[in-house]
């Protein structure tokens, strides 16, 4: 009894080893397969970006905090627009999740990484949301 | 920089299960690296993800 109570003891003490307590994962995320999925996507939100341009330029979608974008009293269009967009940019998250081994709670961490990247990409005028939640024009 | 949570079983004494929670930081440079390369191509650049 004593025998397993100290293995057990160490399988824990092994388990936390490997893991420490803030484990940096040093990787390159990627999309590491170009999935039929993910090709669609990224042709689709090729063949919308002029679109979606001129409608962030319009004010009517905005760039969110979280990565996907927003109709922004832009009526039917801008919403059919927005929704479109989300879609496409979910399955290409979701796929840099799924194809690096990340845990499932990591796609909020890839979704706030290209929102950086799309504000810091955003032209002049476009409406972006800070990660403060706040509003703005670039 | 961010934290993503995990949950690890060990399994040693079925009568003892434990559960640890560990903390994952998530280095994220080379996501961004990848976020700009997608945005880039979207956007008609000629960089592959």
């Amino acid at each position: 009894m004593r025998s397993l109570g100290i293995r057990w003891m160490s399988g824990c003490l092994l388990v936390l080893a490997m893991l420490g307590p803030g484990t940096v994962r040093s990787e390159t995320y990627e999309l590491k397969q170009m999935t039929p999925d993910v090709q669609a996507a990224l042709n689709a939100r090729q063949q919308r970006f002029s679109q979606l341009a001129a409608a962030k330029q319009a004010g009517t979608v905005g760039e969110t905090n979280e990565g996907l974008v927003t109709p922004r009293g832009g009526g039917p269009e801008a919403a059919a627009l927005a929704e479109a967009e989300n879609r496409d940019r979910l399955t290409i998250y979701q796929a840099i999740v799924a194809q690096n081994g990340l845990p499932a709670d990591a796609l909020a961490t890839v979704q706030r990484v290209f929102a950086e990247v799309q504000r810091e990409k955003a032209a002049a005028g476009d409406p972006i949301q800070l990660p403060s939640g706040e509003w703005s024009r670039k | 920089m961010a934290v993503s949570g995990c949950t690890v079983k060990a399994v040693g004494d079925p009568n003892r299960p434990i559960t640890i929670r560990a903390h994952i930081t998530v280095d994220v440079k080379g996501l961004k690296q990848t976020a700009s390369n997608i945005e880039d191509l979207v956007s008609g650049g000629s960089q592959t993800p």
